[in-house]
């Protein structure tokens, strides 16, 4: 397919919403009143519009009712949310008009203007709407820096300099009988190390190199078996062994599990919306299984960061890999978002701002954002350089929401940026969502036809048939819409026959493309003068042309995921080395600005970085060259006089000790309890539920939920004697790889009495409780890997919270870790820690004789060793206490492993 | 000396090293130097002497308005039903307003017992903020800004004087409405200094909560169901000497944080339920706040709560009582509002007063605006965040003081404004920071409460 072909095809899939960010519109030019005209406009217009709408649609009032002003030639011409209030000479378009004449809107809310007034209006708009209210253009302010500066940080600051490759120090000259080094970065590593006397720490035992390897990557730790295996094969040939482990971790899927989480940490990877009206993604899912296919396939770095930024215009060969590339425009999309906000044109604004920000910290480990209001403070980028890239991104059309059902798409004033989303070209094999029978689509259809009759009927003054007094017709508007809402966001994403259809989030090109303006102090009501699109001055290197008719994006990406930039390879070689030793050569890994730290080896971060690029961007290369290094394998024995010459470890004169991630630390429990599930779960919770507004950890109606586990019950009850909930081990009987789903065509409405029915009232209980976990979002009942939890903004799982799990509502690039006393209680009390010390327990029973053996083979699986003598008969003792049973008091022990210090920390 | 920023970086981020800080801190006189070294919650010399220690915030959601509260306005009473400035017709309030105390401070009806305290209380009737939607106005009076998520003010409070209670969380959020916990969060200062929410929530935890008798704990996992403490406490035991026996003697740094966070758990398990267990109040003391039952139990208390942690040395404590949107049946809406929270917080100011802590504690009440003097649907007022009024008491401001004023009406701020940002500086001056100095380095950029704003009030200060 050509391009062009495919960039129609793509508009033609769209299902495009009016409330799309448009595209800045300037309309300042001033224009001169006659002496009539500004007569007229001062007796006859103005003065009604103060009386009448300046108290809900001024600055002065600070109100601006549906994101409309009208006190100000420029907001009247722009208007609000629905669009131009007036345009001049134009009746039917000026929505105002039709607002006092009751046509659409009905404007002033409580009475009609007089027939006078609204043939002055009338009047007034037929010719041409003159208004002197026109606010003195603004100026551009100075900038605080120049071209001069700009020029000398292009040729001093090391970041803005193309990374050359450097030869490795030669062998230390004092130490020629060293054999330490064995690969490149060893030889760089040992060089600085011995200008500052220091000496590499000895290698590490086989035991703790293995975790190393297993937990940084794959994030899981070696089974008892392999650790034999690896002891004897390191003893007979470290290099060897460590290669082979290498090859077969990066081989295996657990890989881009651990790796793409990394990434999704940096991309504020989340299922909503966030802030106050905390709107779901339901499939934002689509986004984190693209990324743990991408790092499981070694796809190209440079494509990678391509896909990401311009997946929508980059030529394909197909569908499958078109639906890829659409997904991975989801980056755009996925964003926080104050789906409130009033003015469309201040959402739009700070999308595109939140866009910018994250494609240049993400990226270019650069922070243009910071130019939004006046130039960076610190780093050579002017806010001239922001609007050049805001441009690019004010031509992007942004997808974060719900396709409109065929009547429509259903806001109300609590979610006023609606947006639509991106139907993929291929579907899903498997239907992800819920599903409709005919006669629940008829249903559906039908409740929604008597919402709108009621709400038309409302709005016609008719007397509402609510019954309840004190219940105001602006209240019972706000209940009709908010229940439209939620059915036509339940039909909009099935296909006639009531099957899900498959979409994605994303951006396409807007429909309008072209620069945008400079606003003074980053306010949407300053406009001073477009700006041409462009890449920051301090970072391009080589001449930028973006087409007319295109928006810039697809030549952004181009450059971005390049060698044409000096960044984009230098920051990602950067986190990669901080992944697997630690902390980075540069330190601040979203920050290679003049306020970040400089690196450490200079030299070898750019020489890698060559590397990665030389090496086709493969992440995997980096990772086995960096792994494989003798510096990886160091044991990180503290050294006092090592410690005192350089207290952060920036010369790796020993191994860094790493707190596992909270997803290890989770996935650890599960795999050594044995209930870990290691296959990956058709879409997500956040999917299973739709669209909807997050008001509770609970998603979705309780009553739908209870039928789901219900239903689910019965049908696990069929294959084996029915005992709803009783079953510790139920989570694993579900269906293969899904979420607790009911069938198509189950009963719609059903009531609790209804189920309560064919229960007794304990299994109804428990079947509660069920239910209750089952559609938590906390998932303690869940035992995927922790990367398939459900991430909604501010109410991610307690167990990943407590252990200092990214805020996906930031860009994180390395994590924060915190000993609190929140984990301690988390070890201490939480039901999922004493779900899994049983299953631990249960697993000890099954599989070793005697407490001694069951002691030390829970050693060997928490902490990859045997116990200690002292520890052994700490065991011994705390097993033999008396008030708990054997199996309470080792469950009781199995939680002890999981709570000591050795198990979050790989030394 | 190490800078704040310093002792982040290189000490462990560790809440466990409270324990032993908070044992010293007690006796705290000398070498804080060396303690707050190891800790960063222990508690941290202010900028200058501070005229508060603590904070209590009543955090009124909605909105109260102040032409029928704190801003006495007659004129609106003569102009009752003409044309506002920005149209609508004027609304007198249907509550009287009266001279209080000493002072003469006018308060209105609604609340008559707050009213009470007159003399302690600072208003400041020219508040004005940026925002006029509920969630991004409470979004900047939190954090200073609604466009970005930022640290709030309980945050930068915590993150710049520590907390003095080893056994207790240093910035507590009691019972906050669901999806607010942008309100309290760290955002980008270390999670150590987040907000912890205490008390029913919307979210985690009274789901299902109509299907049977649900424990509720007031703080996530607080509680062993299996084991008794003693029991715990010989767990407990055990990890702590595996702990010791993992522990590098040389280098002790994270095994020593797990250690003592698992202490200040055991603690906490004990500590909050006790704190928050107020059947060993006397009769008195819930009366004087309410809390015996009726309409203001609930919000009374809260407010007992909130003394209990702060007397417990909790730095800062927020409580939120809402709805006050009222658009429209203001007359007796706004009156169920008040009712429920007057005599609670007038309790409140008593019991400080009466316990010597009033001086010390700075008690904030305030919306995230107010509403305007013109009606809305008759009996209803729209949202004004152009004027309102919010009132502070202890802590070092001057009682039966009034600071600035709007306009006739009520319809914005003419006489001395003060923004969001200047009341933060103001906030913070209080606590003997200074807000341009209390500065985190995020992104590449220094960032402060204020931002760039904020002029302290120097006025209201005692």
């Amino acid at each position: 397919m050509k391009p062009s072909q495919r960039i129609s095809s793509v508009i033609g899939l769209l299902l495009v919403l009016g409330s799309l960010p448009c595209h800045a519109l300037e309309i300042g030019e001033p224009v001169e009143l006659t002496a009539d005209q500004t007569k007229f406009f001062e007796t006859k217009i103005r003065p009604v519009l103060i009386r009448e709408c300046y108290g809900c649609h001024s600055s002065q009032s600070g109100q601006a009712k549906g994101g409309l002003k009208l006190d100000t030639r420029h907001a009247t011409l722009v208007g609000g949310d629905s669009g131009a209030a007036i345009v001049p000479g134009d009746l039917d378009s000026s929505l105002f008009f039709g607002a006092i004449t009751h046509t659409d809107f009905v404007m002033p809310p409580k009475r009609r203007l007089s027939d006078e007034q609204i043939a002055d209006f009338r009047r007034w708009i037929l010719d041409g709407a003159p208004d002197p209210r026109i606010t003195k253009p603004v100026e551009q302010p100075n900038g605080t820096i120049d071209e001069g500066s700009i020029r000398e940080a292009k040729e001093t600051f090391w970041a803005y300099q193309p990374p050359h490759s450097h030869q490795p120090p030669p062998p230390s000259s004092r130490e020629p009988s060293s054999n330490w080094a064995s690969t490149e970065i060893d030889r760089f590593i040992e060089a600085k190390l011995h200008e500052k006397d220091l000496s590499p720490a000895a290698d590490a035992d086989a035991a703790s190199v293995l975790r190393r390897l297993c937990f940084d990557l794959a994030g899981l730790p070696p089974s008892p078996e392999q650790l034999d295996w690896f002891a004897s094969a390191y003893e007979a040939d470290a290099q060897a062994a460590v290669d082979r482990v290498i090859d077969s971790l990066l081989k295996s899927p657990r890989f881009g599990e651990h790796w793409g989480r990394h990434w999704l940490d940096v991309v504020r990877y989340a299922e909503s919306t966030g802030r106050e009206v905390n709107m779901t993604y339901p499939n934002a899912w689509r986004y984190r299984d693209y990324v743990i296919d991408s790092f499981n396939d070694d796809k190209p770095f440079d494509q990678f960061v391509q896909e990401q930024i311009a997946g929508d215009l980059l030529p394909v060969g197909n569908d499958t890999q078109w639906s890829n590339n659409l997904i991975a425009t989801g980056f755009l999309a996925m964003g926080t978002k104050n789906i409130n906000e009033q003015s469309a044109q201040q959402f739009a604004a700070d999308l595109a701002d939140e866009q910018i920000d994250a494609t240049t910290r993400v990226f270019l480990g650069t922070s243009i954002a910071c130019a939004r209001c006046h130039d960076h403070k610190f780093d050579p980028i002017r806010q001239q350089d922001y609007y050049a890239l805001a441009g690019i991104f004010r031509s992007t059309a942004t997808f974060f929401g719900n396709p409109p059902s065929q009547y429509g798409t259903f806001g109300g004033p609590q979610q006023r940026r609606n947006s639509s989303s991106i139907l993929l070209p291929v579907s899903d094999e498997q239907s992800i969502g819920r599903s409709y029978s005919k006669s629940e689509l008829e249903a559906l259809h039908d409740d929604i036809q008597s919402t709108l009759q009621q709400l038309s009927d409302l709005r016609r003054g008719g007397a509402s048939n609510s019954n309840r007094p004190n219940v105001s017709n602006q209240q019972i508007r706000l209940r009709l819409q908010n229940e439209l809402g939620s059915l036509s966001a339940k039909l909009s994403v099935v296909d006639a026959e009531g099957n899900p259809r498959s979409f994605c989030m994303g951006v396409q090109e807007a429909k309008q493309v072209g620069d945008t303006s400079f606003l003074v102090r980053g306010e949407i009501d300053q406009p001073a003068g477009r700006i041409q699109r462009d890449l920051p001055l301090a970072l391009k290197h080589h001449d930028f042309t973006i087409p007319n008719d295109s928006s810039g994006r697809l030549e952004l990406a181009r450059w971005i995921g390049s060698d044409q930039n000096t960044l984009a390879a230098r920051v990602m070689t950067n986190r990669i080395w901080a992944h697997v030793f630690g902390q980075g050569l540069v330190s601040s890994t979203e920050d290679f600005g003049m306020t970040g730290a400089a690196p450490s080896h200079p030299e070898l971060l750019d020489t890698l970085a060559v590397q990665f690029v030389d090496s086709g961007w493969s992440v995997k290369s980096m990772i086995r060259m960096m792994a494989r290094s003798r510096a990886y394998r160091m044991a990180s024995t503290f050294d006092q006089a090592s410690h005192q010459a350089d207290p952060n470890n920036q010369l790796l004169w020993r191994s860094n000790v790493k707190r596992l991630p909270a997803e290890s630390i989770r996935d650890t429990m599960l795999k050594i309890a044995n209930q870990i599930d290691m296959k990956r779960p058709l879409g997500s919770k956040v999917a299973e539920s739709g669209y909807q507004r997050v008001r509770s950890e609970q998603l979705g109606d309780p009553r739908e939920n209870l039928r789901k586990a219900f239903e689910n019950a019965v049908a696990q009850g069929r294959q084996q004697g029915f005992s709803p909930g009783a079953s510790p081990q139920a989570g694993a009987n579900r269906r293969p790889g899904g979420f607790a789903r009911g069938p198509a065509n189950a009963g719609r409405g059903m009531r609790g009495n209804q189920l309560r029915g064919g229960t007794n009232s304990q299994q109804f209980r428990d079947l509660v409780a069920k239910a209750t976990q089952d559609a938590s979002l906390d998932s303690p009942s869940d035992n995927h890997r922790s990367v398939y939890l459900p991430v909604v903004r501010d109410l991610v799982p307690r167990s990943l919270e407590v252990f200092d799990f990214a805020d996906p509502s930031m860009i994180v690039g390395s994590r924060e870790t915190s000993n609190t006393a929140n984990q301690a209680l988390f070890m201490m009390n939480n039901p999922l820690t004493l779900r899994l010390s049983d299953s631990f327990a249960n697993r000890l029973q099954d599989e070793a004789e005697t407490t001694g053996q069951r002691v030390d083979l829970a050693f060997r699986l928490a902490y990859g060793r045997r116990p200690s003598e002292t520890e052994r008969k700490a065991s011994l003792r705390f097993l033999s206490q008396s008030e708990l049973t054997p199996k309470q008091s080792l469950s009781a022990f199995c939680q002890g492993l999981f709570a000591a210090a050795e198990f979050r920390y790989l030394r | 000396m190490l800078t704040r920023r310093d002792l982040l970086k290189h000490t462990s981020a560790g809440f466990g090293y409270l324990a032993m800080a908070g044992m010293s801190a007690s006796q705290q006189s000398i070498g804080t130097e060396v303690e707050s070294s190891k800790s960063p919650l222990s508690p941290k010399q202010p900028h200058f002497a501070a005229r508060a220690k603590r904070v209590i915030f009543l955090c009124m959601q909605g909105g109260p308005s102040h032409v029928d509260t704190f801003d006495y306005k007659p004129q609106l009473l003569r102009d009752h039903g003409k044309q506002g400035k920005y149209g609508g017709a004027l609304l007198k309030s249907p509550w009287q307003f009266r001279q209080r105390g000493e002072s003469g401070l006018w308060i209105s009806d609604l609340f008559s017992e707050v009213a009470r305290h007159a003399d302690d209380m600072c208003l400041i009737r020219s508040m004005h903020c940026d925002q006029p939607v509920h969630p991004a106005a409470m979004t900047q009076m939190h954090t200073g800004t609604a466009q970005f998520v930022r640290p709030s003010l309980g945050s930068w409070t915590l993150y710049g004087l520590g907390t003095e209670n080893a056994s207790l969380p240093g910035f507590v959020s009691l019972s906050p409405p669901a999806g607010s916990s942008r309100n309290f969060s760290s955002a980008f200062l270390p999670a150590i200094y987040g907000g912890t929410k205490v008390g029913r929530i919307g979210g985690r935890a009274n789901q299902f909560a109509r299907f049977g008798p649900g424990q509720t704990p007031s703080v996530p996992d607080i509680k062993n169901p299996r084991l008794t403490d003693q029991q715990q406490r010989r767990q407990l035991n055990f990890i702590q000497q595996l702990n010791r026996s993992q522990m590098p003697a040389e280098e002790s740094r994270n095994v020593d944080g797990v250690i003592q966070s698992y202490e200040l758990a055991f603690r906490m398990q004990n500590a909050m339920p006790e704190l928050m267990d107020l059947s060993q109040e006397d009769e008195k003391t819930l009366a004087m706040y309410g809390a015996t039952g009726g309409e203001t139990e609930t919000f009374g208390k809260q407010c007992l709560l909130a003394r209990r942690f702060a007397e417990a040395g909790v730095r800062f404590i927020e409580i939120s009582h809402g709805n006050w949107d009222q658009h429209t049946r203001l007359t007796d809406d706004h009156q169920a509002r008040a009712t429920a929270c007057d005599r609670p917080i007038a309790g409140l100011l008593q019991d400080l007063k009466q316990r010597g802590m009033l001086e010390d504690t700075l008690v904030i009440w305030g919306g995230e605006f107010g509403r305007t003097p013109s009606a809305q649907n008759g009996d209803g007022r729209n949202h004004n965040n152009k004027g309102y009024t919010l009132w502070m008491a202890g802590g070092g401001v001057k009682g039966g003081y009034s600071y600035g004023s709007t306009d006739e009406h009520g319809f914005e701020s003419v006489e001395n404004p003060c923004h969001v940002h200047d009341w933060h500086a103001t906030v913070l001056h209080l606590l003997g920071l200074d807000h341009t100095q209390l500065t985190y380095r995020y992104a590449g950029r220094d960032f402060r409460l204020t931002d760039v704003y904020g002029n302290v009030v120097r006025d209201i200060i005692a």
